[in-house]
């Protein structure tokens, strides 16, 4: 779901790349990351087993840029492709507004294809979505195998929604950001379009209550620029023998191939960013308004704390009551049985 | 005589707990809009909270894992980063309730030895991600956040259930937005 944020300017929606095990999609996000200009990119986040199989999503933060006075921004999502991973791949499509299928081209890989769009289907249909309301378009990758299955036979199988497709070869970054590019295009339509209703709706209902965004609206960023920037967590290089880390280069297309040979299946799970830019450049922090940056001043100031710690007070009032009441009927009971006996 | 809960439903009292989970779906779906006084109404009451519960760092979130807004000092990480590994982990988490047969667990909480976070659920649609430091300890930050948490919860609410929505995107947003698409591509 696209989120709009007047006061912080941005508009941010949120892109999933979809498809079977070892079609491609996080050699997509990889070869977005490495090849956005820097002030476009953010850090490219991989959630993966120690094979390099993703495990939960990978993500980067693609800023389109200030357009039309609001910070623009694709939140690009992979998901596990293996059938195992359903659960987590149906809560990545959580408000997706725009899904990149990434079939794979080999031949003996279209029952895998099938069967990943058929849960694409079910998972969006958990959602309240489907594909033919959702911005979708697919990617026919590995176009350069040997044998690759043909664009006819793919679209016949694949395509009955008749949406615009591209054929990549993702590992050389052949077609990759033109797909990109046909679903983003998609999206902002998308986004027009449900802005233009929302805006008929709005005209049609009674003005009930003044908002005061007329006036709200014109935000000067340059407000935000008082606190620090945001940093990038910067990676070590290449070569690293930190296994949490992964040299951003684009892995070699023998080793995508189906037969997984390089990509073992479970293993240690690893969490690790690429780093996205320079500091300095894309900082994703939002604008951060008028609180004061930290006071240098040993403890921070809690003078109005007081007023609302006297419930803790009073609890403590309540634990000695009944505690005390407890001991003096004890003390009866105890009474009463000596008295008895 | 039969009793007054062994009479036979009606069609519509039938369609009333239809039609209210229709209506959460209808809010859920609901695309998220805030403008300049709902992120000042949020920030005050994380200014408030951050105050009294001594923690460094404040993150609001919402369940796509986009930054609503953020208060108190810069994490050192990038923060959209962080808004998509907390979604993601809250959903994770949820899923793993649901198995339990629980709804879903509101809060959770990851200790580290220098900084420490705490999450917490926001109504419907949206996350409290608390980070803290030895300035504050665990029971602080869980005890403000409760109260925290009702009242952004309800400004949410009034976010995600408005009807007369204000201005929406310019006009020249679309035309604006795929200059900017054939620049970068």
């Amino acid at each position: 779901m696209v989120q709009i944020n007047f006061a912080q300017k941005t508009v941010n929606a949120k892109v999933v790349y979809y498809g079977p095990g070892m079609s491609g999609k996080t050699t997509n996000l990889e070869v977005v990351h490495q090849k956005a200009p820097n002030e476009n990119r953010g850090n490219l986040t991989s959630i993966s087993t120690d094979g390099d199989r993703t495990l939960f999503f990978d993500y980067m933060p693609l800023d389109l840029g200030t357009v039309a006075g609001m910070r623009t921004c694709f939140q690009l999502y992979t998901v596990p492709g293996q059938v195992y991973y359903n659960s987590t791949r149906k809560l990545v499509l959580q408000g997706v507004d725009g899904v990149i299928f990434v079939a794979d081209s080999s031949p003996g890989s279209m029952e895998g294809n099938l069967e990943s769009l058929r849960n694409l289907e079910e998972n969006l249909n958990e959602y309240g979505k489907s594909l033919a309301t959702t911005a979708f378009v697919i990617q026919y990758n590995k176009r350069d195998i040997p044998g690759a299955l043909s664009v006819a036979e793919l679209d016949a199988a694949l395509n009955p929604h008749k949406v615009p497709t591209f054929e990549a070869v993702a590992a050389t970054g052949q077609g990759v950001f033109p797909t990109l590019k046909a679903l983003a295009s998609v999206v902002l339509k998308n986004l027009m379009a449900e802005a233009a209703q929302s805006q008929q709706v709005s005209a049609a209902l009674p003005a009930q209550r003044a908002l005061p965004v007329a006036a709200a609206a014109p935000v000067p960023v340059g407000a935000a620029a008082a606190q620090p920037p945001m940093r990038a967590t910067v990676v070590p290089p290449p070569g690293n023998p930190t296994p949490n880390t992964v040299a951003p280069v684009a892995p070699a297309y023998p080793a995508a191939s189906p037969t997984a040979a390089g990509r073992p299946g479970l293993g240690q799970t690893n969490f690790h960013q690429r780093p996205g830019t320079k500091p300095g450049g894309f900082s994703p922090g939002v604008a951060p308004a008028a609180r004061p940056a930290p006071v240098p001043q040993p403890s921070r100031p809690r003078a109005a704390a007081p007023a609302v710690k006297a419930p803790v007070k009073s609890g403590n009032g309540r634990m000695v009551t009944i505690v005390g009441a407890a001991l003096v009927l004890g003390a009866g009971a105890i009474f009463a049985l000596l008295k008895f006996l | 005589m039969e009793s007054k809960d062994k009479l036979p439903k009606t069609d519509v009292q039938a369609a009333l707990p239809r039609a209210g989970q229709e209506r959460d779906e209808d809010l859920r779906q609901r695309r998220l809009v805030f403008y300049e006084h709902d992120v000042a109404q949020l920030d005050a009451e994380l200014d408030a909270y951050l105050e009294l519960s001594s923690a460094r760092c404040a993150l609001l979130i919402d369940r796509e894992g986009h930054l609503v807004t953020r208060r108190g000092e810069p994490v050192s990480s990038s923060v959209e980063s962080i808004s998509a590994l907390v979604a993601g982990s809250f959903a994770a988490t949820k899923e793993m309730a649901r198995l339990l047969g629980e709804n879903e667990f509101t809060i959770m909480f990851h200790q580290g030895a220098r900084d420490s976070i705490q999450l917490q659920l926001v109504g419907e649609r949206a996350l409290l991600a608390t980070v803290f430091d030895q300035r504050t300890n665990l029971g602080m930050v869980r005890f403000y956040a409760q109260e925290a948490g009702r009242k952004l919860a309800a400004i949410m609410a009034d976010v995600t259930s408005r009807k007369d929505k204000g201005p929406e995107l310019g006009g020249d947003f679309g035309e604006s937005a795929q200059a900017a698409l054939d620049k970068l591509f």
